[in-house]
């Protein structure tokens, strides 16, 4: 049953590798090398991640619209501030939620992205544990698509730092594998937990940062990318050097948007803004202006623009007091009864 | 509950504890996914609130707007193209329609 609906998706993973393959060894990398091999499996890494960039610059585009909510958003923080309790984070959540929904705007990426890796990980996992181990029956050890047996038993033999890609800490001999194992294990807990931290720490608003929830989010933060202590012994080093490239590639595509289009409120945003505003000082003292004067302008005529504003939506209000009743601001002029 | 029900229930407890926190936030809805399907299978069973969960993943795509999507009450209509929402806002927001 597994075996006939990971086939398809084995059979590509094997065809993205063995091309990869074949583009280090016409760049001039020894084919039977396992380095060669590890980087097919890194350029496997950027061919599934490639093709995910289109969902990517979508969740770009949707950061952008977020500008234009911005004043909304605050004003919902700015009604549950101070209120940590369950139910007030619990309408808080919802209310923000409906806003992005209406906007049809939304800062968060759907599971989509990461429910298409898992599968292909478990490809990759079988591909490295079966085609190129030989384990399983021989349907699932024979060779798939462009993987012939030839280049599987070349894969097989290819050792990395002395360790074969199908290794893995709890099934290997010798320290090589082990060591190799510890390291991989090591930068993958390292990239997890920096892609959290700087999520948390530069991406989040300080609203966000307090609560019961966020000091449970920071233990976890801190505890949890531990569990690929547990888990990554018993993986194939192939399957780690996948998870770490993975974890790096995420880390940068974060680390791209974090900087460009940083969450209102954030400290993120708060960075973006001083490198708008220190570009500008730049690039009016190399026109030879004073750079301080512009700033100055530009906040007397929002000034004129506030007042004129505010001014308009002070008159009818005149008018509804003329009765000399004192009652509340309607909120909504037009279903105002007087 | 029945035995199903409780199984179902504390896997997508434990995925709320180990895996949920190392991706951050990310699902559009609220209530999330997981949290619809543990309420989705607390109101209408396993099998039917396993389909609902389900149903929620798929519509949880980076082409639909997310939102506040509620489970749906029994008798209700179960699925929906759109959301289930009985409390949609309705105070007019400053910013300009997109």
């Amino acid at each position: 049953m597994l075996d006939t609906i990971l086939y398809p998706l084995e059979w590509v993973v094997a065809n993205v590798m063995v091309i990869w393959h074949q583009i280090w060894t016409f760049i001039g990398l020894d084919p039977a090398s396992g380095i060669t091999w590890a980087l097919a499996i890194v350029g496997l890494v950027v061919t599934i991640r490639a093709a995910l960039i289109p969902l990517f610059v979508k969740q770009i585009n949707a950061s952008r619209a977020m500008q234009v909510i911005a004043p909304d958003l605050k004003k919902i923080q700015d009604k549950y501030k101070g209120k940590k309790d369950q139910a007030s984070r619990e309408a808080m959540s919802r209310e923000t939620m409906e806003l992005y929904s209406k906007h049809k705007t939304n800062p968060f990426a759907s599971c989509l992205p990461m429910l298409v890796q898992a599968p292909i990980f478990f490809a990759l996992f079988r591909v490295l544990n079966y085609r190129l181990e030989g384990g399983g029956t021989a349907e699932q050890s024979a060779g798939i698509g462009l993987l012939t047996d030839q280049l599987a038993e070349q894969a097989q033999n290819a050792t990395l730092f002395g360790a074969q890609l199908s290794d893995s800490f709890f099934n290997s001999e010798g320290a090589a594998a082990k060591v190799l194992s510890v390291v991989l294990i090591v930068a993958m807990v390292a990239t997890t937990f920096l892609t959290q931290h700087q999520l948390t720490r530069r991406n989040l608003p300080a609203s966000a940062l307090e609560g019961p929830m966020a000091q449970q989010q920071k233990i976890l933060m801190y505890a949890l990318p531990f569990i690929f202590v547990i888990t990554g012994p018993n993986f194939p080093v192939g399957v780690l050097i996948y998870w770490t490239t993975t974890n790096v590639w995420t880390f940068g595509q974060q680390w791209y948007v974090i900087r460009n289009n940083p969450t209102p409120g954030s400290e993120a945003d708060r960075a973006y803004k001083e490198r708008m505003e220190a570009k500008r000082v730049k690039r009016a003292l190399r026109k030879g202006e004073d750079p301080y004067a512009k700033p100055e302008i530009e906040a007397s005529e929002e000034d004129a623009t506030e007042t004129k504003r505010s001014g308009q939506r002070q008159q009818p209000k005149r008018k509804n007091r003329g009765g000399g009743k004192p009652q509340a601001l309607p909120a909504n002029d037009d279903k105002d009864p007087s | 509950m029945s035995v199903a029900s409780r199984a179902l229930t504390g896997a997508i407890r434990g995925y709320q504890l180990t895996v949920s926190p190392l991706t951050g936030p990310r699902c559009k809805y609220h209530p999330s996914c997981s949290h619809f399907a543990i309420e989705a299978i607390q109101v209408h069973g396993a099998f039917v609130g396993a389909g609902l969960a389900g149903w929620r993943l798929l519509r949880c795509n980076p082409w639909s707007n997310g939102g506040v999507d509620d489970v749906p009450a029994k008798g209700e209509r179960l699925f929906r193209l759109t959301r289930n929402n009985a409390a949609m806002l309705t105070d007019q927001t400053s910013a300009r329609p997109i």
